[in-house]
């Protein structure tokens, strides 16, 4: 466990420099800033666009830095031969893969902690301290920040085999389906007028593709009517199907890994 | 002497899409002894570096047998007693030079801060080691990986390229280091470009060309034949007559003559006879047989052989006679070798 941790370090402590993420995260802090002033532009002058702008601000730049990050990390590592002197050491392939997811979701949270300390007081600030709501958008980041470390396994898991660009849209490909057509697909496997084989082919993409949208539960937040029934239960269950679906990716990248030749 | 490192016909071959085969290493069968400074040369692209990593356990063989420290290549428990520095590593750069080994050190489970410290002052980076290594030198940054190579005291190291690119001083530092671990009974396993320095320090070398081993044994042996300029001034005819033979050369300049004889003939024979016959000897100069000759001429004896090879297989196609020229230029070629 001491060099997973060792290697963990050594990632968290790279991330944080990267000059490219530096400069994503910069802009996404800048737009949750002004984000209250373009709201100001609006014809809606109403706390539901701010908090629709601010969130939606958090999590694409979270889903841009998850996958930017993690699509390079193993690439460089091979590149620069820094791997060759890692593993001549008494490391083993799935202990230096984990490293460097552990280091990679630990610079996410980092991030992510940084907007949501941001977005918070951006909108305390313009909104007023009000408790509830602030909790609420900490709930909120909490699941983007499980969502991403979804997405991390996901782009560490394809880094095993495919190159960092193919990677970057494959990941991000993976993300969007996994989001935004993830209704979709759930509405084409339960149609009883679509012919089988594409009902299957949904349900098969469904099962493949990590259901990503479950953890947008902004809605509670953004609409006041908006209620999850079983708050508990249901974010309990959204950390163990995240827990699962990165374990399996974690897995299946480890095995790769292992035969394949740097 | 034991081995530390002993390969078996050891291949690597690469499949590519459309069935297409690549042999990187063929047939490779090197024997490196317990305690000695080892030469791995060859040109560029012969299967040095794809070696290096099968005894390191990083990539596989295709066949035949690796063992290192007498245990199979990849073995985790070597790992703990050997340790690698790769050709121009480029390191976490934000960390200092202290930071980089105590990472390296923590690999091993080893948290001793002082014992890091030490082996960066024996690398000559006392007074560097907490600036980070963006700003080091390439000099440094290859003495930092050396520090980080020897946290674990290795009993074996593979070095890639140790001194490749380096000024002359930062070489001369490497290379009394690199002797000072065969001192303390280390293996050194040096894959190299840079001839005069694996000249100096090597007990034994092998070279590949192309895959395949084509020389291998102690420098002393391997450079054995060299030649000695004898320069005489005075010499009559009669005495240049009788020291003409068929493997000297015997020239005029300026009315000197010059003689080219292979080192293993009788001097003092030939020293007696110029100055038996009046000659007045001006100077004997030993004409040492290099590594770069030696290098030169294995490599251009293996093209030419292999292109002979190439040649007899292009014929044999046409008269279906392939296997048998084939067959002859291997025996020749593992005969040589």
């Amino acid at each position: 466990m001491n060099a997973v941790l060792s290697i963990a370090r050594t990632t968290l402590g790279e991330a944080i420099r990267r000059r490219v993420l530096l400069v994503i995260l910069l802009i996404a802090l800048l737009l949750l800033v002004i984000a209250p002033g373009m709201n100001g532009l609006t014809a809606r002058q109403s706390q539901t666009v701010l908090l629709s702008l601010i969130l939606g601000v958090l999590q694409l730049s979270s889903a841009v830095i998850a996958i930017v990050l993690t699509v390079y990390m193993i690439p460089n590592e091979v590149e620069r031969r820094t791997i060759y002197t890692i593993l001549s050491k008494p490391v083993l392939r799935w202990q230096f893969l984990l490293g460097k997811y552990l280091g990679a979701v630990s610079a996410l949270g980092l991030m992510i902690m940084l907007m949501t300390g941001t977005m918070i007081a951006v909108f305390a600030a313009f909104q007023g301290p009000n408790v509830e709501t602030l909790a609420s958008l900490a709930r909120v980041a909490m699941m983007y920040f499980v969502q991403m470390c979804l997405l991390a396994a996901v782009a560490i898991f394809f880094s095993t085999f495919v190159q960092p660009v193919v990677n970057f849209f494959l990941s991000g490909g993976v993300y969007l389906v996994g989001t935004v057509f993830g209704s979709l697909f759930a509405t084409i496997a339960e149609s009883q007028q679509l012919p089988q084989a594409v009902r299957v082919a949904a349900q098969i993409v469904m099962l493949i593709v990590p259901n990503f949208g479950q953890y947008n539960v902004q809605n509670s937040v953004i609409n006041s009517g908006a209620q999850i029934v079983g708050e508990g239960i249901y974010y309990t269950n959204l950390a163990v199907y995240g827990v699962v679906y990165i374990s399996i990716l974690l897995l299946g990248a480890m095995l790769v890994f292992d035969r394949r030749e740097v | 002497m034991s081995l530390a490192i002993e390969t078996i016909d050891l291949v690597k071959t690469y499949k590519h899409r459309g069935g297409a085969s690549n042999t990187v290493v063929d047939n490779l069968n090197l024997q490196v002894e317990s305690g000695e400074i080892f030469g791995f040369l060859g040109p560029n692209g012969a299967g040095k570096t794809t070696t290096i990593k099968m005894l390191l356990g990083i990539i596989g063989q295709s066949s035949g047998v690796a063992n290192v420290l007498g245990r199979e290549a990849g073995d985790i428990e070597i790992h703990k007693r050997i340790s690698y520095l790769p050709e121009k590593p480029y390191y976490y750069e934000y960390m200092s030079g202290l930071e980089l080994v105590v990472f390296y050190a923590s690999l091993f489970g080893i948290r001793d801060n002082d014992r890091c410290k030490e082996l960066l002052r024996r690398v000559n980076l006392a007074n560097d080691m907490n600036r980070p290594l963006s700003t080091y030198s390439k000099g440094m940054q290859q003495r930092v990986g050396l520090a980080q190579s020897l946290i674990n005291n290795p009993e074996l190291l593979f070095l890639d390229e140790p001194t490749g690119g380096l000024d002359p001083i930062a070489h001369i530092e490497i290379r009394d280091l690199i002797l000072q671990f065969r001192e303390e009974g280390k293996t050194v396993f040096i894959s190299s470009h840079e001839l005069s320095d694996v000249e100096r320090i090597c007990d034994r070398v092998a070279i590949i060309n192309k895959g395949q081993l084509v020389a291998q044994g102690r420098l002393t042996d391997l450079l054995a034949g060299g030649r000695v300029e004898v320069t005489a001034e005075g010499v009559s005819d009669a005495v240049s007559q009788s020291l003409r033979h068929e493997n000297r050369t015997v020239s005029f300049k300026d009315g000197r003559l010059i003689l080219d004889a292979p080192d293993s003939d009788d001097l003092n024979g030939m020293i007696d006879a110029l100055r038996n016959g009046g000659a007045q000897v001006v100077s004997i100069i030993p004409r040492r047989k290099r590594l770069e000759d030696l290098f030169i001429e294995a490599v251009a004896e293996d093209d030419t052989a292999k292109g002979r090879q190439r040649g007899r297989m292009t014929d044999g196609n046409s008269d279906g006679t392939v296997s048998t020229e084939v067959e002859e230029v291997k025996t020749g070629e593992g005969e040589s070798s």
